[in-house]
């Protein structure tokens, strides 16, 4: 994984420089620097906001989901850090307030900075309204009643292709080439509105057709678009796991099943016969051949999954896993000697490392093998009348 | 050259430029662009030098004044003003004036300039970014929030619009 970069300190801080240069350049040569055609947006006549801001949406996911693609970074790792939360009641009637600042001002913030470096006093007064607002909302929003409102549904990282739940891996390249047939559709559709409506009388009341460029562009996006879905069918052999597996002994195992058992999410693929007749305790027996009805790569991560097989061999499947993965040593074999062998008790004065250990296997032992030595129920001979209780309850019968 | 300051890039050329240096932005910093988190931290810059005690007492102040990505944002809208400043000079743009219809006098025209930031600021906070942030940089990595804010930005103005259409025509 070469990206992101995260550079240190003044690194960071020169290229932060840098990148808000070229934002801003592009910004002020798009014209929206200029209120009157930002707000043409919304009256029909200029439809720039719109093209800019999806042709740039549909190219900076792109080149995110070719990177991923090509094990260059991970999508989902970059997007987990630059978007925020999605709080869906705020961002809802929030979104619809900027939108209406935005027509209200002529800029949205950004903008608003460019206009101001072009010399717009409307743009500087912009600027000093939204540092003002900013200050206002946070000196409320953590008061009582405001946070409520202010962190209200929050359902987290939430992206597209979990919605339509979609593995991490495909999702970002299926969802960005719907993106893609989509922007097609609303650019043209653009062009028709901008003819109807502009202005030819007011220079200032014209949108900026698209034109050839909007057919190169579209057609550079669906090359690129269907290359990644293309690289999704090739086999992923270079896809290294970010995360090692860990090899649990028995004993560890044991430890964990007896001391943590919810850390642990234990899945035994051997054969369902073998399974159902000696597994680890509160292992779910689930065939190699069934594995993919677990859906691990959507499954909650927290726990780690443990593989029990017959030998030490990951399915593909559990490699989709998003938590830590660990692999009983030996497999099942190892698990059945140590199990189901009573251990040597420890001499007098053993460590206590050594006196836990044969706490855990003398459990574990007499666990799995006392209870099938145990004596089988009675006979039902003097069986309680049957039918339902009528009267009592609870722990009084 | 003639300098033309009504020609404008092919927005669709622009909007790839424009996603380019997004994607550079993600690539390198992990993170995107923005305009609003810098704000704040200038009107928190301001405020540490009337009421310090209040930045340090108010926790959404003290958060965005020892934040290093609030320090960030600041230096890369320090590079949005260069960047405005050098394509608007080069363009012939660059010209003090106030933007605004023929139909709203200069004064009404800042006063609805100040109210449009001031609900803009109040809003941004509310959705954790404006159109830069969170409609274009998180929308680009697929964040529901972001579409969800896409769209409501879009209602919005579409709404607003008609009432406030003696500003612009």
């Amino acid at each position: 994984m070469t990206f992101p970069i995260f550079p240190s300190g003044e690194a960071g801080l020169v290229f932060a420089v840098l990148s808000g240069f070229g934002f801003g350049f592009v910004l002020e040569r798009s014209g929206f620097g200029r209120a009157q055609k930002l707000v043409g947006q919304f009256y029909g006549y200029d439809l720039s906001v719109f093209k800019v801001m999806f042709t740039a949406v549909v190219t900076a996911c792109l080149v995110v989901v070719v990177a991923s693609v090509l094990g260059l970074t991970d999508f989902r790792l970059i997007a987990d850090h630059a978007t925020s939360e999605t709080l869906l009641v705020p961002f809802a009637i929030g979104g619809a307030l900027v939108g209406a600042g935005f027509v209200i001002s002529g800029y949205c913030p950004g903008t608003a900075y460019v206009a101001m470096a072009s010399g717009k006093i409307d743009g500087l007064v912009t600027v000093l309204g939204t540092i003002a607002g900013q200050v206002v909302w946070s000196e409320l929003e953590w008061r009582p009643g405001f946070s409520t409102f202010h962190n209200a549904t929050n359902l987290g990282n939430y992206y597209l292709w979990e919605l339509l739940y979609l593995p991490d891996r495909a999702g970002p390249v299926i969802v960005a080439a719907a993106v893609v047939a989509m922007a097609a559709a609303c650019f043209v559709f653009a062009d028709r509105i901008e003819r109807l409506l502009s202005d030819r009388a007011d220079p200032l009341a014209q949108g900026t057709p698209g034109g050839r460029s909007r057919r190169v562009v579209l057609a550079g996006f669906a090359a690129v678009g269907l290359g990644s879905l293309a690289a999704l069918l090739l086999p992923s052999g270079s896809e290294a796991r970010a995360v090692e597996t860990t090899r649990l002994s028995p004993a560890e195992l044991a430890e964990r099943v007896f001391d943590a058992p919810w850390t642990i999410r234990i899945v035994d693929v051997r054969s369902l016969a073998d399974c159902t007749a000696r597994r680890v305790p509160g292992a779910e027996c689930v065939p190699e051949e069934d594995l993919q009805k677990l859906r691990l790569s959507e499954a909650e991560p927290a726990r780690q999954l443990v593989i029990v097989g017959t030998e030490e061999g990951i399915p593909k499947e559990a490699e989709a896993y998003r938590g830590t993965l660990a692999v009983l040593r030996g497999g099942f074999g190892a698990w059945e000697g140590y199990a189901f062998t009573p251990p040597k008790p420890p001499a007098p004065g053993a460590p206590p490392a050594e006196v836990e250990a044969y706490r855990i296997q003398a459990g574990i032992q007499s666990a799995l093998t006392g209870m099938k030595a145990a004596p089988p129920p009675p006979p039902p001979s003097a069986a309680p009348a049957g039918g339902p209780r009528k009267e009592g309850g609870g722990c009084s019968g | 050259m003639q300098r033309d300051p009504n020609r404008f890039w092919n927005p669709h050329l622009a909007g790839v430029a424009l996603g380019l240096v997004l994607a550079g932005t993600y690539l390198v910093m992990g993170s995107g662009l923005g305009a609003s988190g810098g704000s704040l931290r200038l009107g928190v810059a301001a405020l540490q030098v009337v009421a310090p005690e209040h930045v340090e007492s108010t926790p959404p102040l003290a958060r965005a004044a020892l934040a290093e990505h609030a320090h960030w944002l600041v230096y890369e809208l320090f590079g949005v003003v260069l960047g405005g400043l050098v394509a608007a000079y080069t363009a012939g743009r660059l010209k003090r004036e106030v933007l605004k219809g023929p139909r709203i006098s200069t004064a009404g025209r800042l006063a609805l300039a100040l109210a449009g930031g001031l609900v803009m600021g109040i809003a941004a906070k509310i959705t954790r970014g404006c159109a830069s942030g969170q409609a274009l940089s998180g929308g680009a990595l697929l964040s529901v929030g972001s579409w969800v804010f896409f769209m409501s930005f879009f209602a919005g103005g579409y709404g607003l619009a008609w009432f406030v259409r003696r500003e612009w025509r």
